[in-house]
């Protein structure tokens, strides 16, 4: 093999990542999905606002503002576990999705972490003729532990302003 | 002479409600002008437009509403219609902006609404543009503790009389504290279901523990949290009081216990206590000892499309409904606080929400249903506890036996059947204030 640098390196660990990721999401295998997450990690999706193209720093609410999702890790593992108890009725009959995930870029931080952003279009069928498609993109910080890759920090934008959808009940 | 009120959509005695209300456009049409055009509806609070010229984007009803403070620090309602052509003036969700400028021809409106400027004023329209009569429309706006109501019915009562001896109950929570509150939001989303339904839902706590289950069941595993069995929910203390048209549900604890709001669990419980025990001299100088103390708002709505405190059911025709999710914090209360509520309301309500998520196909479900040619001949039932709900001697309102009834839900169709078969306010009737408003709060806060 031809010289592969650091930074192409990580892109080759990081694709089949977000691959298995996107797999184990479709698969329904979330409490094997919550392997990916750190202990510590922050999960969240900020509000996405109408404003002037100069004013583009306000588009998205900060960390401390009502957000759609601010997680951590007991958070996301209750809603896991919800899923198991018979009558969390959002997702039961489940939802069929599509997680494709692509376009993406990472870097290695000076701390040995890195930073990945992709974007994400997923599609999902329920019931009867209930569908959805949620297009956005994820930025996530990684860190090894026990030499893999985990997530700590993920932030999701969606591409929308006012939700079309009846509930946000998968995870992205 | 009783003319035969146009609508009579449920029976009293048996609790049987005709179905159409939740599908048909024509009572649809009718709810815009009749309802939303006269009720006092909820549209912002006070804190998302803190400063000089800030403005905030909304709805009344289907009608897009900017609310803004203008120069003098005094609150608008404006229909964000361009007063040529109606295009909208405003396409930001918020900002800070002197003047408004339509898109289209570039009339331009100052922020309380004044028609500023017209290009071409004098070569095109020759001087003869009545640009005075020609501002934004303006809907009347008064507050309460912070929340900002807007009604377009000149005839309509003061939003004190409209809230009534409701705000005996809303203020143990809106009117808590002398620094007022801040709402943080909203998160929209569309949900394909007729307005009414999640209003309503608002006092059905027979769902809980079917709906919601598996949510409470693991936030009782991993936070503590109560499991809201049916057990639990029949044998609650907690009442429902239906208050001159508004929805109440409340704790009638006298353990001087805090509130199970959202946020709260074993690790962030003694947080909460602190502050309750903390802020409590406050509380019970503002609101008495009884509604400090033993009176603690639970689910609630006020008419007609209020949920839960500041969170708005937008109608987008019968089928579709735009909700809005705020979530109101006491605004000196601690950072630690604030965040456990805000994670907390982000968790349980919401698009995302655990419990929010397992409502809609249900809400949604019920409005299909009312679809049908077949299926809508058959009404619903909501006849749960006729005959057992009356005045209370401590309690305003319609107070029923216990927490799981339908007495809201019958007495809240009533309400509705009282609006639209009204010509105009004359006809709307309104309970008189008669609650003991012990404390120094008052309607400003």
């Amino acid at each position: 093999m031809t010289n592969v640098t650091d930074q192409q390196a990580l892109w080759l660990d990081l694709m089949p990542f977000y691959i298995r990721e996107a797999w184990l999401l479709d698969e329904r295998k979330f409490k094997d999905w919550l392997g990916i997450f750190t202990d510590d990690v922050l999960y969240f999706m900020p509000r996405r606002k109408n404003v002037p193209r100069r004013e583009a720093d306000r588009e998205l609410t900060p960390l401390g503002d009502l957000a759609i999702l601010e997680e951590d890790r007991r958070y996301l593992e209750m809603r896991v576990a919800r899923l198991d108890t018979g009558m969390a009725w959002a997702e039961d009959p489940p939802s069929r999705t599509r997680h494709m995930v692509g376009n993406l870029e990472a870097s290695l931080l000076e701390n040995g972490e890195a930073q990945a952003r992709t974007a994400f279009l997923v599609y999902r069928s329920h019931l009867e003729t209930d569908h959805q498609l949620l297009s956005g993109y994820r930025e996530d910080v990684l860190r090894k532990v026990d030499g893999a890759w985990k997530v700590a920090r993920r932030m999701i934008v969606l591409d929308a302003n006012v939700l079309l959808d009846k509930n946000l009940s998968v995870f992205l | 002479m009783a003319s035969t009120p146009k609508y009579v959509v449920i029976d009293p005695a048996t609790g049987k409600i005709d179905r159409r209300i939740f599908s048909d456009p024509a009572i649809y049409d009718e709810e815009m002008e009749k309802i939303f055009g006269r009720a006092w509806l909820m549209i912002g609070h006070e804190s998302l437009v803190p400063a000089v010229d800030d403005y905030f984007h909304t709805y009344m009803g289907e009608d897009p509403i900017i609310l803004t403070r203008d120069g003098q620090g005094r609150l608008h309602a404006l229909l964000n219609m361009c007063r040529h052509r109606g295009n909208r003036v405003v396409r930001c969700d918020d900002g800070n902006a002197k003047r408004f400028m339509c898109a289209y021809h570039g009339w331009s409106y100052r922020n309380d609404g004044t028609l500023e400027h017209v290009p071409g004023e004098t070569e095109a329209y020759y001087d003869a543009l009545d640009k005075p009569s020609m501002g934004l429309l303006e809907a009347r706006v008064e507050t309460y503790a912070g929340i900002v109501f807007a009604t377009w019915a000149k005839d309509a009562p003061s939003l004190e009389a409209y809230l009534g001896d409701a705000r005996w109950y809303l203020d143990t929570v809106f009117n808590r504290r002398d620094g007022g509150m801040q709402a943080l939001g909203p998160i929209k989303w569309l949900e394909p279901a007729n307005w009414k339904t999640m209003v309503d839902n608002c006092s059905d706590n027979y769902h809980v523990p079917t709906s919601h289950l598996s949510s409470a069941s693991v936030q009782a595993r991993y936070l503590g949290r109560p499991r809201l069995s049916h057990a639990d929910q029949f044998a609650s203390p907690n009442k429902h009081a239906f208050v001159n048209g508004h929805s109440i549900t409340f704790r009638d604890a006298d353990d001087n216990f805090p509130r199970y709001v959202h946020g709260v669990s074993t690790e962030t419980f003694r947080l909460f206590e602190e502050y309750h025990v903390a802020t409590m001299p406050e509380v019970e100088r503002r609101l008495g000892t009884l509604r400090a103390r033993q009176v603690q708002l639970g689910n609630h709505s006020i008419f007609p499309n209020g949920i839960l405190g500041f969170r708005l059911a937008l109608p987008r025709g019968p089928l579709k409904t735009e909700f809005w999710h705020f979530v109101l914090l006491d605004r000196d209360a601690p950072g630690e606080l604030k965040r456990a509520i805000r994670i907390g309301s982000q968790a349980n309500n919401g698009a995302a929400g655990m419990f929010e998520q397992d409502d809609v196909d249900n809400w949604r479900q019920v409005t299909e249903s009312s679809t049908s040619r077949f299926a809508r001949q058959h009404p619903q039932d909501l006849s749960m506890g006729v005959g057992h709900a009356g005045p209370h001697p401590d309690y305003p309102g319609m107070v029923s036996e216990r927490y799981i009834s339908e007495n809201n839900q019958r007495l809240f169709y009533q309400r509705w059947e009282q609006f639209m078969n009204a010509d105009s306010w004359a006809g709307i009737p309104l309970d008189p204030i008669q609650a003991r408003f012990e404390g120094s709060a008052t309607m400003r806060g």
